[in-house]
């Protein structure tokens, strides 16, 4: 099966996906695809047949996703806590991860054609070398695409992901190019690895579960959160649907919350950049205290010169990664 | 054709709207129904007491405020709280520590107070209330007061019961006392993400004084200094008020495994809506990536 399917949508799901769209629209939509196996158990199938399923559906939304105008989809494929599960289940899972990313690989053009840039957030060296190379050819051949986002969680925790980001930084640290009072909310979430995307305006979660299971902690904080109680092989374009309208309920409110955070933020901000210029003051004012005017300079000053050395980390950061995927691909020219 | 789509759009939220007043609206009847049923048959049963002339205990528990005081309700205060026990032993799986999760307007600090005295009463050991305003942070002590006030109400002891109010940041390690009574405390959005961002800070300025090197944080390091305590748990379940779907800033980290179930409205919440919650956690099945 292929990870893009052809298709309108029928008459009346046309119609109802038009109503929707004349509320406001996630743009980002994440999904947690629980229940593959819990299906194959209740149809008596094998494991990997529920899995197998599980991928295609995942196909079909993507079609429902981009009728509904929803630009970017993140997806959790494999956690890092699934590294626990059986060796022969966590096997037919990378088997299935490398099949698929083999497919992708084969319809490159058709990507192309619709725009798809596909992302793998995730820890990949925990993964086996041969479908590190494939998920870097994939993620590098559609790198420029722009009209929809795909963004696969492999190998992936939010723990784990906010970890990272504090790695990250402390390297900035390390290397001098940041200072530890740089550090700050909107810096830490550049250093995610979801840092080229929104944060997701809906999550959903299938199969009656109702938690986030250490999924998108950080972005998801003023997300609205759908919890469904159908299996995920079984989730139908209605089901999309419900979700939506439930986002268009919550949306004036949750922008609301949104907007006092982003207010806070700023606040904050503000209180370490000044924090931070009074020490300089003190150290640097020969004991005189400074007026208003000079203040009010230093602290404009501040502010330009810790953008510009963010600016400067987040580059160079960016950079970091983009080579890890290039010596990727060329060990396997290479081997 | 647009206008005809904006129009149908309308009229679905407006349908929605009015189904979810109405289910909301059919609950509170049928619980007050339930609740004269259940006053008539106390009324039937207590008829021969009234008529030996004393007083009417059911009346007292909520007008009179010194209800201790009485010897009749302070029986029957004796008989909640040990119902209150049994009803937490009864359940399959009970969390240690739960989050009262405001998400509406205007908060009532009766009723959260109410159900903070519930929570530890069947057995709960934290309880953390949030509300993304901060409301109940910045009115801690008015909190503080009607949590004890319910507590003297209903009759549980107030000395038991540990209530310590987290404000952000340094003071929060001195503030713990190790202890194994119950304890509430008042998060607000500063114990959310600008927790992490504090320890992120710390973890780095190690690194700048090459304590530390960039390689060796870990995630255990990082949920060391976002735990004030070895003894307290993440939150295993977070009940929502209100009618937004969301988080709304609640302790990012803490919430991994936490399970979300949703009240409509804090406001006059009963105990049998407080235990429903708990029955339908304790059903819950976690198989942690298995």
């Amino acid at each position: 099966m292929s990870w893009i399917r052809e298709g309108e949508l029928n008459l009346i799901e046309k119609i109802s996906a038009n109503i929707l769209k004349a509320g406001p629209m996630p743009k980002h939509v994440a999904f947690i695809m629980d229940g593959n196996r819990r299906f194959a158990r209740k149809k008596q199938m094998e494991r990997q047949e529920g899995h197998m399923q599980g991928f295609n559906k995942l196909a079909e939304t993507l079609r429902w996703c981009k009728h509904l105008n929803i630009q970017e989809v993140t997806v959790y494929a494999f956690s890092i806590e699934n590294f626990k599960r059986s060796q022969n289940e966590v096997d037919g899972l990378m088997v299935l991860a490398k099949q698929k990313f083999e497919k992708l690989l084969e319809e490159r053009e058709n990507l192309e054609k619709h725009g798809v840039c596909i992302r793998v957030l995730g820890d990949l060296n925990m993964l086996p070398l041969d479908l590190q190379q494939l998920i870097a050819k994939a993620v590098v051949s559609t790198k420029m695409h722009n009209k929809c986002f795909l963004n696969v969680c492999f190998a992936y925790t939010s723990r784990y992901e906010i970890t990272n980001a504090v790695r990250e930084m402390a390297w900035g640290v390390e290397q001098g190019q940041i200072k530890a009072s740089d550090v700050s909310e909107a810096l830490l979430s550049e250093c995610l690895y979801s840092n080229n995307s929104p944060n997701p305006d809906l999550l959903i979660r299938t199969s009656g579960e109702v938690r986030l299971s250490d999924f998108l902690l950080w972005q998801t904080s003023h997300s609205c959160l759908v919890f469904q109680s159908v299996l995920w092989p079984e989730y139908s374009f209605w089901n999309l649907c419900e979700a939506i309208l439930q986002y268009q309920l919550n949306h004036t409110s949750i922008q609301k919350a949104r907007d006092l955070h982003r207010e806070h933020q700023a606040f904050v901000q503000l209180e370490a950049d000044r924090a931070c210029v009074a020490e300089h003051l003190q150290h640097h004012g020969n004991g005189k205290p400074a007026d208003a005017r000079r203040r009010q300079e230093a602290l404009q000053h501040y502010a330009t010169c810790r953008e510009e050395r963010i600016h400067d980390f987040l580059e160079a950061l960016q950079n970091r990664r983009d080579s890890y995927y290039t010596d990727l691909l060329s060990d396997a020219v290479v081997a | 054709m647009a206008l005809l789509y904006g129009l149908l759009w309308r009229l679905l939220l407006f349908l929605v709207h009015i189904n979810r007043a109405l289910v909301s609206w059919l609950r509170v009847r049928l619980r007050s129904w339930k609740g004269r049923l259940w006053e008539r048959a106390m009324a039937a049963l207590l008829l021969p007491v009234a008529l030996a002339g004393v007083p009417d205990p059911q009346r007292k528990v909520n007008q009179d405020p010194d209800a201790n005081a009485n010897p009749v309700t302070g029986n029957r205060n004796a008989g909640r709280r040990s119902r209150w026990l049994s009803d937490g032993r009864s359940l399959e799986k009970l969390p240690v520590h739960i989050g009262l999760l405001v998400a509406e307007e205007e908060p009532s600090y009766t009723d959260i107070a109410n159900l903070a005295v519930w929570c530890m009463a069947v057995g709960i050991s934290y309880v953390s209330v949030y509300d993304n305003h901060g409301i109940f942070q910045k009115n801690n002590s008015r909190l503080l007061e009607e949590i004890v006030r319910q507590q003297d109400l209903m009759g549980v002891d107030g000395s038991k019961c540990n209530v310590e109010f987290l404000s952000q940041g340094s003071d929060k390690h001195q503030h713990h006392v190790v202890s194994c009574r119950p304890s509430v405390k008042v998060l607000s959005p500063e114990d959310g993400k600008q927790s992490i961002v504090q320890a992120a800070q710390q973890l780095c300025r190690s690194v700048e004084n090459r304590e530390r090197s960039s390689r060796d944080i870990s995630v255990s390091m990082l949920d060391m200094l976002l735990r004030e305590s070895k003894s307290v748990p993440d939150p295993e379940l977070v009940v929502k008020f209100g009618p937004v779907d969301s988080t709304l800033g609640f302790l990012p980290w803490h919430i991994r495994l936490t399970e979300f179930i949703s009240l409509p409205s804090h406001r006059d919440i009963s105990y049998e809506d407080l235990l429903g919650v708990l029955r339908r956690f304790g059903s819950c099945q976690q198989r942690l990536g298995q």
